[in-house]
């Protein structure tokens, strides 16, 4: 009871930290800015690993933060190993396939109204399809391996993309079409110069929503039959195990990605889009 | 005197109905012909004359009843002996009471027309494999065969199986894993014959392991009304077991009522009996020390990384004849 004890003690004290930080006068600088987030993740490991050890509770129910870190550690062989599996094979080759053609698709739907209406519909349709039911198709079709899994994560961002990147197409005002009509510019000049700028901030709208979605996607559809690695191998295997700290191990991994994966996409567009007005400071 | 007696005969009988002792068993795996004897035990009334009050569990592809019996979910979980000794290991002290399946219904299933006709013949070959716990018999024959797991020329090629036959019927996969009593069923059922398949059972490649047997958390056996009650259980299951062997269609349709998701059918449910029946024919319930000794031997021939069952001799009271010696007098 003493861990529970000084957890909760420790928890009340970075709380109080936390609203004194908030409210002094150095609230806009970077450094304060940067430590309450961090502060309060600390004070929910700290809760965790004296709510379980004070607690006795079951390292197969919920393991330590301490045991979860000594276990990634130990096992950073096999981490690598699904990482590369889920993440770089299936993910990150379906993002590009999935966004790359979503993105072609609305360039070819601006171009022809027929494919608006044809196609839209079809994507939709496509969205709405559980991941559940056509994981277990895609595995049937592609293989076991990152195969199906990209498939799965290009039916996934395919849409958000598609929809994103349509709308953002149709963001210019016809006074400045107009204008670029005046200069004699051909179809794809006023694409490029006017109305691709123009979609930016949609289309890494719908970038940034497909950073999870393939992340999610890659993971779940390993559920549905895999080679005997990646992170949703070892995840839906490692239960049946009682190998809870690997799982926890992976479920780290994966929220570090996802988060890095977010990240990089947003500082893209904020080198891109620093015209916007969401991105300008001041 | 006479009617106080009476009374308070009447009063005790009265009590002990309303007190019957509440029993939750985890099945390993979803409402199935597999489980029928618990299913039968509770319908007939067995365990009500026992004075028990049963609630069962049905499981499914992502519970793990020695997950549930540590969190307390349960009393008692149907599991395999592999699985629960590799629980044990991990700090979840889980002993075994009762084992009323003799024989076990795991194999691999392989088409003739890929050239496998003994085991000799899988280096090259890919084979579809059940994780989640069931994958320990699997490790443990690949080990005596010395064959590795990593694929290339001379080894296997392992594939993560979904709890279905698709990867056989599509040639996914040169072999898959099957139990007797559904998964070789559906292969049949598929269209594909009989003598176009070759198939191996654990239990006679001598990488058996014992499967659904009864399990309970070892702290609770040094109570002693959990020990009694238990005996009970055992007594009032064995009897279900028993019943369900001998009229295996009734058996069926009660675990087709009991079936709350409407997911199995009556014919598929009767195949299933019929091949659960032979496995639990050869048992009385009592775990035969004999066959705990030879898993825990398999697996201890097989320690590595795939194969994390078990890596050293189970500690302490891995299994006890206590609970099946009183209830089968």
């Amino acid at each position: 009871m003493m861990a529970v004890g000084a957890a909760l003690a420790f928890w009340l004290a970075t709380w109080a930290l936390n609203v004194a930080l908030a409210r002094s006068r150095w609230r806009k600088a970077r450094a304060v800015r940067i430590a309450v987030p961090v502060i309060f993740g600390l004070a929910v490991l700290v809760l965790w690993q004296g709510l379980v050890r004070g607690l006795e509770v079951s390292p197969v129910i919920l393991p330590a933060p301490s045991d979860i870190a000594v276990t990634f550690a130990n096992s950073t062989e096999t981490l690598w190993e699904d990482f590369v599996q889920t993440v770089l094979k299936g993910a990150l080759s379906g993002y590009l396939i999935g966004c790359g053609v979503a993105f072609v698709t609305a360039i070819l739907i601006d171009r022809s109204a027929f494919l608006t209406a044809g196609l839209l519909p079809i994507g939709n349709f496509v969205a709405a399809l559980p991941i559940v039911g056509i994981a277990p198709i895609l595995v049937s079709w592609f293989g076991f391996d990152w195969h199906s899994k990209a498939a799965v994560v290009v039916a996934m961002v395919f849409f958000p993309v598609l929809v994103n990147v349509v709308q953002g197409l149709k963001e210019t005002e016809a006074m400045q079409r107009d204008l670029m009509r005046t200069y004699a510019a051909s179809y794809w000049q006023t694409m490029l110069k006017l109305r691709l700028p123009a979609a930016m901030p949609f289309v890494f709208n719908g970038l940034k929503i497909a950073t999870t979605l393939a992340l999610i996607g890659a993971i779940v559809a390993e559920y549905f039959g895999s080679p005997v690695k990646g992170m949703g191998f070892r995840i839906s295997t490692g239960v049946g195990r009682l190998a809870i700290d690997l799982v926890w191990a992976e479920i780290a991994v994966a929220a570090l990605v996802g988060t890095a994966f977010y990240g990089i996409v947003a500082m893209i567009e904020k080198f891109v889009t620093f015209w916007h007005p969401s991105q300008r400071v001041g | 005197m006479k009617k106080f007696v009476l009374g308070a005969g009447l009063a005790l009988a009265a009590g002990a109905a309303q007190a019957a002792d509440d029993v939750t068993l985890q099945l390993k795996w979803v409402t199935q012909a597999q489980f029928a004897g618990y299913y039968v035990a509770q319908e007939k009334g067995f365990y009500e004359e026992e004075d028990l009050n049963v609630t069962i569990k049905p499981g499914g592809p992502d519970i793990a009843p020695e997950q549930v019996i540590a969190g307390g979910g349960a009393d008692v979980i149907v599991t395999w002996m592999a699985a629960g000794l590799a629980a044990r290991e991990r700090g979840v002290p889980l002993v075994n009471i009762a084992q009323p399946f003799k024989s076990g219904g795991l194999q691999l299933t392989c088409l003739k027309e890929t050239g496998i006709s003994s085991p000799e013949d899988f280096a090259g070959k890919t084979l579809g494999v059940w994780f989640f716990g069931n994958e320990y018999p699997f490790y443990a024959w690949m080990a005596k065969l010395g064959l590795p797991t990593e694929g290339g020329e001379d080894g296997v090629e392992v594939l993560k199986q979904a709890f279905n036959v698709d990867p056989l019927l599509q040639k996914q996969a040169d072999c898959i894993s099957v139990m007797t009593y559904n998964e070789y069923g559906q292969v049949l059922d598929a269209g594909i014959s009989e003598d176009e398949l070759v198939t191996f059972n654990y239990l006679e490649q001598g990488v058996g392991m014992m499967e659904d047997g009864l399990y309970v958390m070892e702290e609770n056996l040094s109570d002693d009304a959990f020990k009694e009650k238990m005996v009970r259980f055992v007594r009032a299951s064995m009897k279900g077991w028993k019943y369900a062997e001998e009229n295996p269609d009734e058996a069926a349709e009660i675990v087709v009522d009991n079936d709350e998701t409407g997911a199995q059918t009556l014919d598929h449910q009767k195949y299933m009996m019929s091949e659960v029946a032979k496995l639990t024919a050869g048992s009385n319930g009592a775990l035969a020390p004999a066959d705990y000794e030879q898993t825990v031997a398999t697996l201890l021939s097989a320690v590595s990384e795939d194969n994390p069952a078990i890596t050293k001799e189970p500690e302490g009271m891995a299994y006890t004849l206590e609970i099946t010696d009183e209830a089968l007098q």
